[in-house]
């Protein structure tokens, strides 16, 4: 419902600046790979990994001129990681598919012809981290043992592996949903005609709020670091 | 656009970039969190630093229990910093404040067992077991001469059975088997859960408790004219996982929950992983349909519990618990590694003992702290017990038709 909110403000946005020559709407569509900057203490043989998502976003920019602009990409974009297990307890893991729905704000600066440009994004986001879905195998205590052997050389052998396929139910004393980061983007555009604009990015999302509110003493915290390599178009309203 | 405008915008746009990259190293500092058996135990600092910490990240119950961890860190931790760990009375007054930061701790298997020469003398601290000896109406346990001789001369058959054996480990394991007098009901008691490993050994010193564990495992794998069951559990402290299945698995012929556990995903205090379901593997030809009678009390701890909840779970619907409110000890414990969560050691302590797992009962339920309540209550009766009568067991005889 608030995705649909923030786009029926877009179109409202993009309608009000038609009669200016400079405004451009578009869409835009990439792959990703997040990595939680965080520490797993002294937890035995337990590591985070990256993992990849994808990521969907409306970009409207306003040009000032012909190379700088301010521009804002509302997005759906997944933020995913990976709990590992490793060594003897190889096989025990989690992976976390985390969605969030996103508003980069940045300064958009381009430099080169009027037909191919490289540009240069700079800005900060807020994100909601919309749900969170996790998946992976955990070992089951009261699984029944096998019996047959004389020796284990994994956990999962010991006490069998049960897989789980569920949804995340947030807690709200600990998890912390509104996310506010900067970012960093290069890339190049090429200017099709006077309407249609192509271009390719990569872009750097810095988290800079922990994903856990301030619950406890000696709290670890975390923090979402994502790469994203996407393409896109925009039309550019107006003359 | 002139330009005076247009260097006056390149120095705000210069001036923002800085901005925005100094945000990049906003970020709050990880801590170094270090095992609790690799701080030194050469000062009450750090004795109490490993400790809380252990606590704060292995400690399973944290969702639901009241204790704020974050007061005691605040509370306690100046107060030990003044402590001097050579100090034998200083020894004495660390044994009490870890005793009051214990306290109200909701895990009813935690003990906290010293490493301490000046402590040897000392009780382990088990705050569940302080709280239920202040509850009115507690009891102690049964003895094993009271199901030994007495339960068995006056309820059980001559045909019954008792076996007993030191395991490797040097446990004490008895069971006691048999008929009710002139009732084809099938009687088990057994003090512990290490049934299935004694079942398992070999040679003449367990010939006895395996004739036992024999006779029960035939009766309900062929139960022919069995008219019910009766498993007591009662002053039971617990056991061995594996049993679940041992005992109850030839009661059914399909596998069923019981209830779910937990454990920890990370170093948070709420980092929880998933709950996976908890099972009684089926290992019976036939489901039991006959009722199947739990007799338990306060004193029936752990994996009695979970046998509990495993026979009011059964699929036939034909279990009932009677007896009194159990412990309250429903956590699983194994070894810290295998779930990043539970039992671990400082210098200081030999053992935090502690549960590996939170576990609910299959309606959702957590009983930590609580116990299960019975379907029929039976108080204790100690007069009744001294004159040779056992009016728990004799409620659950009236209960199978």
């Amino acid at each position: 419902m608030k995705q649909k909110h923030l786009l029926l403000c877009l179109v409202l946005i993009g309608t009000a600046f038609t009669s200016r020559a400079q405004f451009s709407v578009g869409l835009e569509t990439g792959i990703n790979k997040n990595t939680l900057y965080t520490n797993t203490g002294f937890d035995a043989f337990t590591q985070y990994k990256s993992s990849n998502g994808f990521n969907i976003g409306v970009p409207v920019r306003y040009d000032f001129n012909s190379y700088i602009a301010i521009q804002a990409d509302p997005q759906y974009i997944q933020k995913n990681y990976k709990l590992a297990r490793t060594d003897f307890y190889d096989g025990v893991y989690t992976n976390y598919r985390n969605s969030y729905v996103q508003l980069p704000v940045m300064a958009h600066l381009s430099i080169g012809d009027k037909k191919l440009k490289g540009f240069l994004n700079l800005g900060a986001y807020a994100g909601y981290w919309a749900s969170s879905h996790i998946k992976g195998t955990q070992p089951d205590i009261f699984g029944k043992s096998n019996d047959d052997l004389d020796q284990y050389t994994n956990l999962l052998q010991l006490k069998p592996g049960v897989k789980f396929d569920q949804k995340y139910d947030f807690d709200s004393r600990r998890d912390r949903r509104i996310e506010l980061g900067a970012l960093i983007g290069i890339g190049i555009e090429y200017e099709l005609n006077s309407r249609y604009q192509i271009f390719a990015e990569t872009r750097y999302y810095h988290g800079l709020t922990d994903l856990q509110k301030n619950y406890m003493i000696e709290q670890v915290p975390r923090y979402n670091q994502t790469f994203t390599g996407q393409v896109g178009c925009m039309y550019r309203f107006g003359k | 656009m002139n330009l005076t405008h247009l260097h006056r915008n390149t120095v705000k746009l210069i001036l923002g970039i800085i901005l925005i990259i100094s945000t990049f190293s906003c970020r709050k500092e990880v801590p170094q969190i270090n095992q609790p058996e690799r701080y030194t135990q050469t000062n009450f600092a750090d004795i109490f630093q490993s400790y809380w910490t252990g606590m704060n990240n292995s400690y399973i119950f944290w969702d639901i229990d009241h204790t704020n961890w974050d007061d005691v860190y605040k509370k306690y931790k100046p107060i030990f910093a003044k402590l001097n760990a050579n100090d034998s009375t200083d020894i004495r007054k660390a044994y009490t404040y870890f005793k009051e930061m214990t306290s109200n701790l909701v895990d009813s298997h935690y003990t906290l067992k010293f490493n301490n020469d000046y402590l040897q003398d000392s009780a382990w601290i088990q705050p569940a077991r302080s709280r239920h000896e202040k509850q009115p109406g507690y009891h102690g346990g049964f003895g094993k001469n009271f199901f030994k001789y007495t339960l068995m001369k006056k309820y059980l058959d001559t045909g019954a059975m008792f076996g007993d054996v030191t395991t490797y480990d040097r446990n004490y394991v008895y069971a006691v088997a048999g008929k009710i007098k002139a009732n084809n009901i099938l009687y088990l008691h057994f003090n512990t859960f290490y049934l299935k490993e004694v079942y398992g050994y070999t040679g003449n010193f367990s010939l006895a408790i395996r004739r036992t564990l024999q006779y029960y495992l035939d009766q309900v794998r062929n139960p022919a004219g069995l008219r019910g069951i009766i498993i007591d559990v009662r002053s039971n402290g617990g056991g061995q996982l594996a049993d679940l299945d041992f005992l109850i698995g030839p009661l059914t012929d399909k596998s069923y929950v019981i209830g779910a556990t937990r454990g920890k995903s990370g170093t948070g205090r709420l980092d929880y992983g998933p709950w996976i379901d908890a099972k009684v593997n089926a290992t019976g030809a036939n489901a039991f349909t006959a009722p199947v009678i739990i007799l338990a009390d306060v004193n029936s701890i752990s994996m009695s519990e979970m046998t509990t909840m495993a026979i009011k779970a059964l699929p036939s619907g034909n279990g009932k618990f009677v007896g009194e409110q159990t412990w309250g000890g429903t956590g699983p414990l194994s070894r810290n590694e295998f779930f990043n969560s539970g039992q671990f050691s400082t210098g200081f302590f030999r053992s935090v003992y502690t549960s590996s797992l939170m576990m609910r009962d299959k309606d959702g339920k957590i009983y930590e702290n609580i116990g299960l309540s019975p379907d029929i209550e039976v108080k204790y009766d100690a007069a009744a017990i001294a004159l040779g009568n056992d009016p728990q067991l004799e409620r659950a005889i009236n209960l199978i038709p």
